[in-house]
């Protein structure tokens, strides 16, 4: 009876604390968008009564051309997971299924890279694409190609981590069999392997999107023209010189946030069955 | 035939001592399918590097920048003049900066794994808004660094929604703090940066209490356990390699913080005064508003050996917990 008793006061404290934290986390958000369907007059007084002015929505892309840095996020990073995640799919499955020499000393650079700031990179790198434009004449600074290239190369290491971990699980009879069957090697990877990590290549995905999409230290450099711009450029725009409009610079943060939001629920069961397969273990 | 390509799979995954060629040729498609990931990180990993590495030892600045690698070499001096040099205000704001950047890296790992910790037990039962409460938990992480970044900076104002929950509604403050300027600023970047860490590190020891089976803790029961005893001596033990993983994603990720800082206080790097400047937005701000990418270069080279060396303690300390998956 005690027993109970106690197991039940638990629980109740358990589950209060659990709503506190909840509170804590969502709040912000939606302090976000309420501020978004405010005006900016009810912003700098602090005095509001119901927040409905959906204008700002409408008026978010007149302001700034925020549909342009939008469109360029989109673009960049559809391209980079599209790029990383196959570039990183060959070398996971190399990783994990082949002792060819070297591959130790391979596995330990990939974990290496992350040791390395980014900051370590740009500038060199920026210097280069100059240099690459005045003797070679490819454009590569203010172009999708060379934000694509940068992003991808930086998102392989760790998606190469994760995939490796995930294609490790995977029993290797399942190759033996097609392979008797009248696979070869490529084709037993393609046709049966792929199909079977279909969760950890979509968890690596998304992961590799969420982080494209926050990128913020090579898109202020790299892309500094509004045509190729990604979003975390554009969104400064807001807080001007002359105006703050903090309405607007919430509804542009709400609409930022969306489309990840979305993309991340839809995926969520791949994502935490992928993620926790792959990056849980070392 | 067939049989015997299952034959040389078997022995290439056990890695059997034949001779280095035969070894690469058996090999083949497995050096086939590395070398695009291996092109990619020559390209944007190691030429980059190597040049930073060669850069913190030129004179590199607005004048000579066209010059790239055949910009002026002067030895040691960049790395002098950020640790040494009494006069630079280089070195003083390089150690504020990594003052501030040890005391944000140990607050925030140490909250994030708590809080994750706690929030991951708690979730670990059955109950009835279970997925709920974990989708609702999840959020913050999915909101863009520089959405967060611009958000609490909006919400820190002076005359902001803190402000007025924390002094107008439950009277915990006297008066309305200023947290964007001076001391306070620590914690306006502290508190966003938790926000939206704790979500993913929760996650993923949610996952590793998953993998713990009922039984350890019942037979723990039998034998006389209380609920400290079970965490302490089945729980923590378990999750040993779990928690190594995310202790070497915070170091990594709290020393080389820019994102949330950078938005939070507005135009180019974002500069949080004295008591708030971290290591990244401190060299941003060096290289690219005061042009000076040589001392720029030198300071990261020094945070990557910090971290370097952070790195190895860490292997040190969890050298026997992590888990070789195959």
């Amino acid at each position: 009876m005690n027993y109970r008793k106690r197991k039940k006061m638990y629980n109740f404290i358990a589950n209060m604390v659990l709503i506190i934290f909840v509170c804590l986390a969502i709040a912000p958000i939606i302090w976000m968008v309420i501020t978004s369907l405010m005006t900016q007059g009810e912003i700098v007084t602090g005095k509001f009564g119901v927040p409905m002015h959906f204008v700002n929505y409408l008026e978010m892309w007149e302001d700034v051309n925020f549909f342009q840095y939008f469109k360029n996020s989109i673009i960049i990073c559809t391209s980079t997971t599209a790029v990383a995640l196959s570039i990183a799919t060959l070398a996971g499955y190399a990783v994990a299924r082949f002792k060819f020499p070297g591959s130790n000393i391979f596995g330990a650079t990939v974990l290496a890279t992350q040791m390395v700031p980014g900051i370590m990179f740009l500038l060199p790198l920026y210097l280069m694409f100059i240099q690459i434009q005045d003797i070679l004449g490819i454009r590569l600074i203010n172009t999708y190609q060379g934000v694509v290239i940068v992003y991808s190369a930086f998102f392989i290491p760790f998606s190469i981590w994760i995939l490796r971990g995930f294609f490790a699980s995977i029993p290797l009879e399942l190759e033996e069999a097609a392979i008797i069957d009248g696979c070869s090697r490529f084709g037993a990877f393609v046709r049966v392997i792929l199909p079977v990590a279909r969760v950890g290549l979509i968890a690596t995905g998304v992961y590799i999107f969420l982080m494209a999409w926050d990128e913020l230290l090579f898109a202020w450099v790299l892309t500094t023209s509004a045509d190729v711009a990604t979003i975390p450029v554009g969104i400064r725009l807001y807080v001007g010189n002359y105006q703050n409009r903090y309405d607007l610079l919430m509804a542009a943060g709400c609409v930022t946030t969306l489309p990840v939001l979305i993309m991340f629920f839809g995926l969520q069961k791949y994502f935490v069955t992928g993620m926790t397969a792959g990056a849980v273990k070392g | 035939m067939r049989y015997r390509e299952i034959k040389n799979r078997r022995k290439a995954v056990k890695g059997n001592k034949t001779g280095l060629l035969t070894r690469i040729r058996n090999n083949k498609l497995a050096y086939l399918l590395i070398t695009p990931a291996i092109i990619g990180m020559i390209l944007i990993h190691f030429i980059p590097i190597v040049s930073g590495i060669i850069m913190s030892f030129l004179k590199l600045n607005q004048f000579t920048l066209k010059q790239f690698l055949k910009a002026p070499f002067i030895g040691l001096d960049n790395y002098k003049a950020i640790l040494f040099d009494p006069k630079s205000t280089i070195r003083s704001g390089f150690f504020d900066a990594l003052r501030n950047t040890a005391i944000f890296g140990l607050i925030c790992s140490v909250l994030v794994i708590g809080i994750a910790f706690l929030l991951a037990i708690l979730l670990n039962r059955q109950f009835k808004f279970r997925g709920l409460a974990r989708t609702l938990l999840m959020t913050p992480w999915v909101v863009p660094s520089f959405v967060v970044g611009m958000l609490w900076g909006f919400m820190w104002q002076n005359d902001g929604i803190i402000n007025k929950v924390l002094v107008d509604v439950f009277h915990i403050l006297p008066e309305k703090p200023f947290w964007l300027t001076g001391p306070m600023v620590m914690v306006a970047i502290i508190i966003p940066t938790i926000w939206r860490q704790v979500p993913f590190v929760m996650l993923m020891l949610l996952a590793g209490l998953q993998q713990i089976p009922d039984e350890y803790y019942e037979a723990s029961k039998i034998d006389g356990a209380n609920a400290w005893n079970r965490f302490y001596h089945v729980t923590l033990p378990l999750l040993r390699s779990v928690l190594s993983i995310q202790i070497l994603n915070g170091i990594i990720n709290y020393v080389y913080s820019f994102n949330i800082v950078a938005m939070m206080f507005g135009h180019g790097a974002g500069f949080p005064g004295r008591y708030g400047d971290l290591l990244m937005t401190n060299i941003n701000r060096n290289s690219f508003q005061i042009w000076q990418f040589g001392t720029g270069a030198a300071a990261t080279v020094i945070v990557m050996l910090c971290v370097m060396l952070l790195v190895a303690i860490w292997y040190k300390v969890f050298q026997n917990d992590l888990v070789v998956s195959d």
